[in-house]
């Protein structure tokens, strides 16, 4: 427990952020941002116990630095970027709570083709800060291991004109409760590329909180949560904080079975914030009677000169469709695969990491056969 | 922009405190409850109206469940703690109540009306149109009662209806939106002092518009109207709200519950235009419209329209929304809503499907100017029952100018594999090159805007009845003069 | 009936009119002519009073009132028409009730009483029929999804709707095909008028065949820097702008 207070975060912080976890409790469904992720429901208290999770780096590409948070005497780098205030309540828990954690760096101006593959394991809170000075570009590959229950507060920071595309694909972890929250800084010209795939979990929240703080910043996220049963919750929230900033969303869910697919995103443009664009599109397809998609795409607005629009819709397979391609001799089952790979493809496609990009259409494939 | 037409706006910025055009105050005498609220002002209000002794108990168990009750916070809505202890529940003009005939009405009322530009003579009103008004805590006219008597309508003054059609009114009341459904609609199942009741029986299509007409007078008073639609089986009834209020600078609470039920294949259109005061330029004043309401499409086949124009308040909290129970029915959610200077707006629907082959229809226009905050709320929910359920929605916001806020909270459940729904928003401004080119051609700024604001609320519009529909297309422009500048 | 004396015009600060002279009689019909980035649109912008064109210097004169000081409602009430290069698009607002709005709030402003529905319907058939200007495309929301021709077809039916005294053309060949340029020159033709001046503002000596000037004008850099009867357009067509332009410096 002392070990992280040591040196990147300061007791005061640390009070801070235990002192709004103890005023919160656990975020349940009476919460606005909770309703559709009853987290208090499936652990009970047991989820602010002070056990710590962990990382893994599985490839660091040469050039990179690494700092272990619970080492004393941070450099500035660390310090400057790690344990920014937040009003979230699980970000704020595991900053109360981790003691592991992992820095790491891409100098500025240093172009980075190798993947940076970085896990998160074991059950507990754990924290990751990832820096991706001016100039610098990187790609991040993260994985997902089983645990009963893991909250991940990962900060990620982006300097002017800096780019990073991050791609996280999840398998389905049937048990499993897994919470994390990303904390995204993007300075001027830079671009930030996220990608989440997601196969559920008992109950699993990808939170991702975007700002756009510089002129020419640009967000792009996207995701395919593909469910036989389970839980999958992507929550956004991007800000437009100054003007002429850019960002687009575009989420594909499949629910089969007693699946559940929320989607929440939110897009906020600050007053002031002229020219700023941003899209947003989610769409759900239900497979079974006993699933449900809950999407909740909400524009909160507070400048006049800017291009905002978004579009949800749930349905079913278009029945005119499945009918041409089996009335050419496709057997129905792979009429709707076909479908639902067309479906998803776009999301998918949305990821530039080609290796990741295979990876993501070989599991949903595999994962399609099980449920259409 | 030229310095003339600089001087000419901010003229018409300055005037814009006069622009209401329905703020003058009637002097008549009142009669009052005691300030405050307690199981008293209860027994009182329902003495008053002559109720039996079912409909005290009614109100003294909502008024009990109330006291436990806390304020809701979760719309985007902010003003100071209002002390439920420091106003009027009742208020009722002492020359009233309830008439036989319009000839004794007092002068003072009808020409109120008049003022309004709702004559209630009948020879006057109108074609095709019956009214009730409603002053302060009661109604003060009705007409046309006997031509709608003889197709076997009933509409009539709520407080009537209890005396006279006890059993219709046990029957239907409170099981649309329940005693305990929400802070403000427990506040006026307590309270409620008038409002209009309406049974159209089997088969009959209503021969004429029915509206009710609410205008608030007495200062520091609440109105807490209660209004029940019901459409029996085959019928189609088509009503329309207006609501005014004098310019005052204190706030007054509006804590209004309006009940629909359309049983098999009946059909029931609902519009407001709600023009109650909405503050001064600097926020100052205004109606504080705090509304539960809510059809049931209980019957199969069965249709709920909702249409509103909400140009006025101070602060709008509310979402007429459809249950649509019956296999068939259908809702539909038509809606412009303006905020101008400080006024805030928090307004949408909910769409709950649980019958089967049922459809909804959400169309939302909502334009920000000044410092105002608009925000557009709703649900649509399918449930595992609602096979082949479809809902679409558009949600369209316009803004006016920097400072103000436009957002968009739409929330999308659906349980059942078959149903569809779609949803669009979109956030644009009054381009800088539309308004130039209508001056150009002539068109003055204001009138350019309202031009503008019109098209873009054109869909809903067109829901409006006729009569009502070129008075709401003044009110889109009135209500935003000199908000470019 | 338009008198412009030594008229500079700013734009965000930058000066794009230099001094620009010109003089156009009732009956007449100017044409201006320059190359891209010379100032015609801010000529006739200027002229219609869009906000943000700045007069730093001179005056324009307009049946000798001071044209500057009233705002573009006023301009137009007074007969000032701009046919725009570009016509806007206004969603949900049918061609129909904008030319009766706008033709009624000009009559107001004129102290006339405002047209009914049916008159207005009838004044609009009278001259559409002309212009090849369909009853379905006055039904359409104004210029949503017009092509470039229809638009201009509309514009000019608007001109011909308000009988302007003095009316600007900005480039109302730009996106035109042959067909549609002739139908609108002969649009604009019709209401050639002794009382009646026209300013024709085109990059072009094409249109000037079909809408043929008593006057050209050559404006580059913010100036008039030649002038000359319709035989100017044929040497400009010959030679260039580069030539004439060159000339003048």
């Amino acid at each position: 427990m002392t070990a992280l207070s040591a040196i990147a975060l300061s007791e005061d912080r640390r009070a801070r952020a235990a002192a709004l976890v103890q005023d919160r409790g656990l975020p349940h469904r009476r919460i606005e941002e909770w309703k559709y992720s009853d987290l208090r429901a499936v652990l009970g208290e047991a989820g602010l116990s002070a056990v710590v999770a962990q990382y893994l780096i599985r490839n660091l590409p040469h050039g990179m630095d690494v700092w272990d948070l619970s080492r004393p005497d941070a450099p500035a780098w660390v310090t400057d970027n790690f344990a920014r205030e937040t009003g979230n309540t699980m970000n704020a828990a595991s900053l109360a709570v981790a003691d592991a954690g992992i820095a790491l760096r891409v100098p500025a101006g240093m172009a980075i083709d190798d993947p940076l593959k970085l896990d998160f394991t074991g059950a507990g809170h754990v924290r990751a800060l990832l820096v991706v000075e001016a100039g610098a570009s990187l790609n991040l590959v993260e994985g997902v291991v089983a645990a009963d229950f893991r909250n991940v507060g990962f900060e990620i920071a982006l300097g002017e004109g800096a780019r990073l595309e991050h791609v996280r694909i999840c398998p389905a972890l049937d048990g499993a409760v897994l919470v994390e929250e990303a904390a995204v800084r993007i300075a001027a010209g830079a671009t930030y590329r996220g990608h989440f795939t997601g196969f559920g979990a008992r109950l699993s929240r990808m939170e991702l909180e975007i700002a756009l703080e510089g002129t020419g910043a640009q967000a792009h996220l996207s995701g395919v949560a593909l469910l036989d049963g389970r839980h999958s919750d992507i929550t956004t929230h991007v800000s437009h904080l100054v003007g002429d900033t850019h960002s687009s969303q575009l989420f594909k869910h499949v629910a089969a079975g007693k699946g559940r697919a929320v989607y929440q995103g939110k897009v906020t443009v600050a007053k002031g914030a002229n020219g700023a664009d941003s899209s947003q599109t989610a769409k759900a397809l239900l497979l079974g009677d006993a699933a449900e998609a809950d999407l909740k795409p909400e524009l909160e607005i507070f400048a006049d000169d800017v291009k905002c629009a978004h579009g949800a819709a749930v349905g079913d397979l278009d029945a005119e469709s499945l009918f041409y391609l089996r009335a050419r001799g496709i057997p129905e089952a792979q009429a709707r695969r076909m479908l639902l790979q067309a479906f998803l493809e776009d999301a998918v496609a949305e990821v530039g990491h080609a290796e990741s990009r295979e990876m993501a259409r070989t599991e949903l494939l595999a994962a399609l056969e099980k449920v259409a | 922009m030229s310095s003339a037409a600089q001087k000419e706006t901010r003229k018409a910025v300055a005037e814009l405190g006069d622009k209401y055009k329905y703020g003058f105050v009637t002097d008549i005498e009142m009669e009052r409850a005691p300030k405050g609220l307690s199981e008293d002002t209860v027994r009182y209000i329902s003495a008053k109206k002559g109720e039996p002794e079912w409909m005290l108990e009614w109100r003294l168990a909502a008024f009990r469940r109330w006291v436990q009750m806390k304020e809701p916070d979760w719309a985007r809505v902010h003003y100071p703690k209002i002390d439920y202890q420091n106003a009027y529940y009742y208020a009722a003009p002492k020359s009233t109540p309830l008439k036989q005939s319009l000839d004794e009405v007092d002068p003072k009322l009808l020409e109120t009306y008049n003022k309004l530009g709702i004559p209630l003579h009948e020879q006057m009103a109108l074609a095709g149109v019956a009214v009730d008004a409603v002053f302060d805590s009661v109604s003060v006219a009705t007409t046309f009662k006997e031509k709608l008597n003889q197709a076997g309508v009933i509409f009539c003054p709520i407080s009537e209806a209890i005396r006279d059609y006890p059993d219709l009114v046990k029957k239907y009341l409170g099981t649309v939106v329940p005693v305990t459904d929400n802070f403000f609609a427990t506040l006026n199942s307590a309270v409620f002092s008038d409002g209009t009741f309406v049974y159209v029986p089997k088969g009959v299509r209503c021969p004429m518009e029915l509206s009710t007409y609410f205008r608030i007078n007495a200062s520091e008073t609440g109105q807490f109207e209660r209004t029940l639609i019901v459409a029996d089986e085959g019928s189609y009834v088509s009503y329309l709200e207006g609501c005014t209020a004098p310019k005052r600078d204190e706030n007054q609470l509006h804590a209004a519950v309006v009940e629909l039920v359309a049983l098999d294949d009946a059909e029931i259109k609902y519009s407001t235009v709600q023009n109650w005061y909405p503050g001064d330029e600097d926020g100052k004043g205004g109606i504080y419209n705090f509304v539960t309401k809510r059809g049931d499409c209980r019957g199969r086949k069965s249709k709920i329209s909702w249409t509103q124009v909400e140009t006025g308040s101070a602060i709008t909290w509310k979402y007429p929304s459809c249950i649509l129970r019956g296999d068939d029915s259908v809702g539909e959610f038509y809606s412009i809503a303006i905020a101008n200077h400080f006024q805030q707006a928090d307004t949408g629907t909910k769409m709950i499907h649980l019958g089967r082959n049922t459809k909804s229809r959400i169309i939302s226009k909502g334009i920000s100017a000044g410092k105002a905050q608009n925000t557009y709320r709703g649900l649509v929910s399918v449930y595992g029952k609602a096979q082949n359920a479809r809902n679409y929605t558009q949600c369209d916001s316009l803004l006016i100018g920097g400072e103000c806020g436009a957002h968009t909270v739409p929330y999308i459940e659906s349980r059942n594999p078959s149903a569809r729904i779609e949803h669009e928003a979109t956030t644009s401004k009054i381009a800088e090159d539309q308004l130039f080119y209508c001056l150009q051609r002539g068109i003055p700024q204001d009138e350019a805007v309202s031009l503008i604001v019109n098209g873009f609320c054109k869909e809903v519009l067109q829901q409006l009845p006729m009569e009502f529909a070129v008075e709401a297309q003044k009110l889109v422009g009135i209500s935003l003069e000199g908000s470019v500048g | 009936m338009l008198e412009i004396k030594n008229l500079h015009v700013a734009v965000d600060g930058k000066e794009i009119l230099k001094g620009l002279t010109l003089s156009i009689g009732a009956g007449e019909v100017h044409a201006i002519m320059g190359p891209n980035g010379s100032g015609k649109s801010t000529l006739s912008y200027t002229l219609a009073g869009r906000a943000g064109y700045d007069i730093t210097d001179g005056s324009i004169l307009y049946k000798g009132e001071d044209l500057a000081a009233m705002p573009p409602e006023e301009r137009a009430a007074k007969g000032v028409f701009l046919a725009m290069q570009y016509p806007v698009e206004i969603p949900g607002v049918t061609t129909m009730t904008f030319l009766k709005t706008a033709l009624n709030s000009q009559r107001r402003a004129r102290g006339q009483s405002d047209l009914d529905a049916v008159g207005v319907l009838k004044l609009v058939r009278a001259k559409a029929k002309a212009l090849n200007v369909s009853e379905e495309m006055l039904k359409r929301a104004l210029n949503v999804g017009f092509s470039g021709g229809e638009k201009k077809r509309l514009e000019t039916l608007q001109m011909a709707l308000f009988e302007p005294s003095l009316a600007i053309l900005d480039e109302t060949d730009s996106g035109l095909d042959i067909d549609a340029l002739r139908l609108v020159a002969e649009g604009v033709n019709a209401l050639r008028d002794p009382a009646r001046a026209m300013l024709v503002i085109t990059h072009y000596q094409r249109l000037l065949d079909y809408i043929v000037p008593d006057r050209i004008h050559v404006l580059a850099k913010g100036r008039i820097v030649a002038e000359g009867g319709k035989e100017l357009a044929l040497e400009l067509e010959a030679k260039g702008y580069e030539h004439i332009v060159g000339q003048a410096a």
